[in-house]
């Protein structure tokens, strides 16, 4: 929008606002109250529900404000007889198939269409004409569908095609007979479950939360999604400790994700009040025989005995503590502040897929928040699959290009889904992005490069060329596949590419969903990786302290590592992999439990707030380890409060200094933590280190022209995805029940036969 | 959070996805390159496309919709949203002669309702449905375009209009 300002005159006032505003958004803005149904912003317009009708002077009929583009000299009526008696007529047609059945929906309380009926409806129906019938149905394990509410706004068409690139869902019929579903009436979908959250009635509802609770009941709590790197704000609906659903937090774009969330978000959820969660402290007092429950006192004593007698037996560098990027900054500050104070050893590390330690200590550009993603120009994404593993970023790359006209460069071994938006893709051999990365840090090395990788060079100078004709941002992104010089040549590229007129913002693609925090707290400082931990176990590790699990990958060709130790304390949810040979397993807190913040991959500090109590007997991380160093002879002095720990960090850790809770409480203004960024590199040996990984590249892979099957990464069963009963379903590939019509008086369970096999990924 | 088992009813018309894409004759195949030729943009030509494949297979069965959504680099869902918009484009096989009867203003003030129960009763079926022997089919359309002559309906693109009882038996008796 420009900045030019125009005059307009609401309700005989007369306003400034920007030109080009759309009158829907000046109205509400100066508080005028406009209904609507289709209205959706930054979503393409619909104009179908004509219940935002004004009159506008000059123009012939009311007029929809939803499709008027203010200007100058505009003189605009909200509020009259006539557009009143409009509007109630509107809404008469809209119920006029509707079942009114408030009592028995699942909407029903915080219901779009029932708030509208209220303000606008009339005392009783007119029409006495039979209405439409349609029987209630799943479309999905996730998506339950009364068709008969639906009136037809065509805001979950719209956010399936926009914002997940699906066209899962549409709109078939005609007339009064159209209703929204899909073709053979099952959905195959990525099963975000936006369309549920945006249809401002009942007709798409939350199938994991059939008739289970009504919303009036639900206590709301605003928190951070624990499972990406995206970091999507989310309310946690409970209900007597127990959490029954979580929904976006935000009507419309406001804030980070808007009403945006992905099918982990939404729907991951179950195991919090799992039955499987642990109950009790567990102390196994002999190698090789059992877990026997025990009180918190006695499972802390215990452990600080062991940890001290390794120490005095083998010196502090014998303990490695290990903390996650699945848990708070408070948490990670903890172990590292543990680590470090307490027992002194240089061994700590998180069980993160790779590290951003190489990014982040030569960080020479700002990172790009996802609204800078949005409206970027140009995007430039090597490796990484974001629509699988960090879906909010895929959403914004999506409406980047088709909403803002952004031109997408995708450098990648497998044709993945978002190249279908793609203005180029280069399709390079697979392990090639150091290659591309190389590449780019010089446009000397581009010829050789391009030999590596399988591409003709001009492919290369066509991209650079992008780049260099973008007036406005540059956004580069990149996954888990570059190595640490190529990160550092990447955190670099904004020195070579940056000019007046264009601005380079840095994007990183961790998995988790406080990778970044992991980072800040310094706990990917230690003097070994986890891995390195874990080969080093029996020798030079003799204890762990673990927080979380091993990841997968971790544990795969070292099963016998985690045997070879003296004592490992770990703290879970479940009894896991790590848990089966620990000698201490402390029950900690979920997400939905405890006080903190999470940093996501924007560098957005956000909070993360309790919902319900912990439950059995489970604590915060940060308390256990905090207790730990208590009977370890050390006062943390954190007071059993999670905004002291914080405080701490902010006192101590230069990018959070000045910030408290109180800073990060309003969410529709996220606060970005203030990263270093260093005066420009030089990159040489950087690059030679780089020419030597490439030359010993193969150059004979085989590309992939496959594109990856929606949900191979999104519905892969985890520790906490294996606890949901529709993921199993999912990951069976989502089979057609032979009809689809589903009793919705029923949850979905599933057969035992198609439960696969558990934590194939770190979820 | 308990759970029950999944309560299955039977649904009047399952339409199975199967993976198979249909195939056509280089010669139609020719004639829809010639369509896809004629669009600058490609969805355009969806129409022309679903008339040939619903010429060449009788109605647009999964394969044939598995065809288009390839052809026409859209989803399936896509091809399923028009589809389901137009009564000239079937869903569901039709019989050999497929009657359609305009419901639209003219058609019935002039007597549809007379006509339509007339025409179910003669052939044993409902709207929508298909006789036994696969011959016909009868639907509900909007205006034909023919409100002068009212009531009227088609049958296949055949217009027969002034519609009165008489008249339609001896149409029906007339195609065998
Ligand atoms: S769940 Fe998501 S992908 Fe599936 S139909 Fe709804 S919006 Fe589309
Ligand atoms: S299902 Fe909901 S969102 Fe979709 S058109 Fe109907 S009312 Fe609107
Ligand atoms: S995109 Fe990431 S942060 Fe957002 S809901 Fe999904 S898993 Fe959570
Ligand atoms: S909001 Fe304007 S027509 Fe629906
Ligand atoms: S109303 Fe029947 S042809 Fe127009």
């Amino acid at each position: 929008m420009s900045t030019e300002v125009i005059k307009v005159n609401i309700n005989s006032k007369e306003f400034e606002v920007p030109k080009g505003a759309r009158l829907i958004d000046v109205c509400r803005d100066k508080g005028f109250d406009i209904p609507s149904f289709c209205y959706y912003s930054d979503l393409a317009l619909q104009a179908s529900c004509r219940m935002c009708l004004v009159r506008i002077e000059k123009m012939p009929k009311l007029q929809t404000s939803c499709t008027i583009i203010c200007t100058d000299g505009m003189i605009v009526t909200t509020q009259s007889e006539e557009i009143e008696k409009a509007q109630r007529s509107m809404l008469e047609f809209l119920l006029a198939n509707h079942p009114l059945d408030c009592p028995v929906c699942d909407r029903g309380g915080e219901c779009e269409l029932q708030e509208m009926t209220f303000d606008w409806g009339g005392l009783e129906e007119r029409f006495i004409e039979k209405k439409n019938y349609a029987p209630e149905k799943y479309l999905s394990p996730m998506v339950a569908n009364d068709p008969q509410r639906c009136i037809l706004c065509k805001r979950c068409t719209r956010v399936c095609d926009e914002w997940m690139g699906e066209d899962a869902i549409e709109a078939g019929g005609r007339g009064a007979n159209t209703v929204i579903g899909t073709y053979g009436g099952w959905l195959d979908c990525s099963q975000c479950g936006n369309c549920i959250e945006v249809c401002p009635t009942g007709t798409l509802l939350d199938g994991t939360y059939r008739h289970q609770a009504r919303p009036w009941e639900l206590a709301q709590t605003i928190s951070t999604c624990s499972y990406c790197s995206d970091g999507c704000e989310m309310s946690l609906g409970s209900r007597a400790g127990e959490l029954m659903r979580i929904v976006a937090r935000d009507r419309y774009v406001n804030g980070h994700n808007g009403e945006f969330l992905c099918i982990k978000g939404r729907f991951g959820h179950p195991f919090v009040n799992h039955e499987d969660r642990l109950r009790t402290p567990l102390i196994r007092y002999k190698k090789g025989g059992k877990l026997i429950p025990a009180t918190w006192d006695e499972a802390i004593r215990y452990t600080a005995e062991k940890l001290k007698a390794a120490a005095a037996a083998y010196g502090p560098d014998a303990l490695g503590v290990v903390g996650s990027p699945r848990i708070t900054n408070e948490a990670n500050y903890a172990l590292h502040k543990f680590a470090t104070e307490v027992v002194g050893t240089k061994n700590y590390a998180a069980t993160d897929a790779f590290s951003l330690k190489p990014f982040f200590d030569n960080l020479g550009a700002p990172l790009a928040t996802h609204r800078d993603i949005r409206y970027a120009k140009t995007i430039l994404l090597i490796g990484g699959e974001p629509e699988e593993l960090q879906p909010l970023t895929a959403k914004q790359i999506r409406q980047a290009v088709s909403n803002g006209a952004a031109k997408l460069i995708v450098i990648n071994s497998v044709p993945i889904r978002l190249v279908e938006h793609a203005a180029q893709f280069i399709h390079i051999r697979p392990g090639m992005e150091n290659a591309a990365v190389w590449a780019l840090g010089h446009s000397s090395n581009e010829t050789t490069a391009a030999q590596k990788m399988g591409i003709e060079a001009n492919e290369l100078s066509a991209l650079r060329q992008t780049i260099t004709e973008t007036e406005g941002d540059v956004v580069i992104m990149f996954g888990g596949e570059l190595n640490a010089a190529a990160q550092m040549i990447v955190a670099q590229l904004a020195n070579s590419f940056r000019a007046d007129t264009r601005r380079v913002l840095l994007h990183p693609l961790p998995l988790y969903n406080n990778s970044v925090g992991a980072h800040d707290m310094g706990m990917m400082n230690g003097a070994m990786s986890v891995a390195e931990m874990l080969d080093a176990t029996g020798s030079s590790i003799r204890a762990l302290y673990v927080a979380g699990s091993f990841l997968p990958e971790h544990l795969r060709g070292r099963e016998e590592a985690l045997a070879k130790l003296d004592f490992l304390a770990v703290h879970e949810l479940f009894e896991t992999d790590t848990t089966a040979f620990a000698d201490v397993v402390l029950p900690a807190a979920s997400f939905a439990e405890i006080d903190g913040t999470f940093t996501n991959n924007d560098g957005l500090v956000q909070r993360v707030r309790q919902s319900i109590p912990p439950v059995h007997q489970a604590k915060p991380d940060w308390m256990i380890t905090a207790a730990l160093a208590a009977e370890l002879g050390k006062d943390f002095g954190f007071q059993m409060s999670a905004s002291a720990v914080f405080r701490e960090i902010a006192e101590r850790i230069p990018a959070y200094s000045g910030l408290r809770y109180p800073v990060l409480k309003d969410e529709s203004n996220p606060v970005q933590a203030r990263y270093n960024i260093v005066e420009p590199r030089d990159l040489s040996s950087a690059l030679n280190e780089l020419k030597q990984t490439v030359a010993a590249l193969p150059d004979d892979g085989e590309k992939s022209n496959v594109t990856p099957r929606v949900g191979h990464e999104l519905f892969k069963i985890g520790t906490l995805t294996d606890k949901v009963s529709q993921f199993h379903l999912l990951a069976a590939g989502n089979p057609r029940p032979d009809t689809v019509r589903v009793s919705p008086l029923y949850q979905i369970t599933v057969d035992a036969k198609l439960e696969r096999d558990a934590a194939v990924s770190g979820d | 959070m308990s759970t029950q088992p999944i309560q299955i009813q039977p649904l009047s018309q399952p339409v199975n996805i199967g993976d198979e894409v249909a195939s056509f004759s280089p010669e139609v195949e020719a004639e829809i390159d010639g369509h896809l030729a004629k669009y600058p943009v490609m969805r355009s030509a969806i129409l022309p496309l679903m008339f040939i494949v619903q010429r060449e297979r009788g109605y647009l069965d999964a394969p044939g919709v598995a065809y288009l959504a390839k052809r026409l680099r859209l989803r399936i869902t896509d091809i399923w949203e028009v589809a389901t918009f137009y009564s000239m484009i079937y869903t569901q096989p039709v019989g050999k002669y497929h009657i359609q009867i305009c419901k639209t203003l003219s058609c019935k003030i002039m007597g549809e309702p007379g006509i339509t129960d007339h025409v179910c009763n003669k052939l044993g079926i409902r709207l929508g449905e298909t006789t036994a022997d696969g011959k016909f089919t009868v639907s509900l359309v909007e205006c034909l375009g023919s409100c002068g002559t009212a009531p009227m309906f088609q049958i296949g693109f055949d217009y027969h209009e002034n519609l009165t009882t008489e008249k339609v038996d001896q149409i029906l008796d007339g195609l065998k």
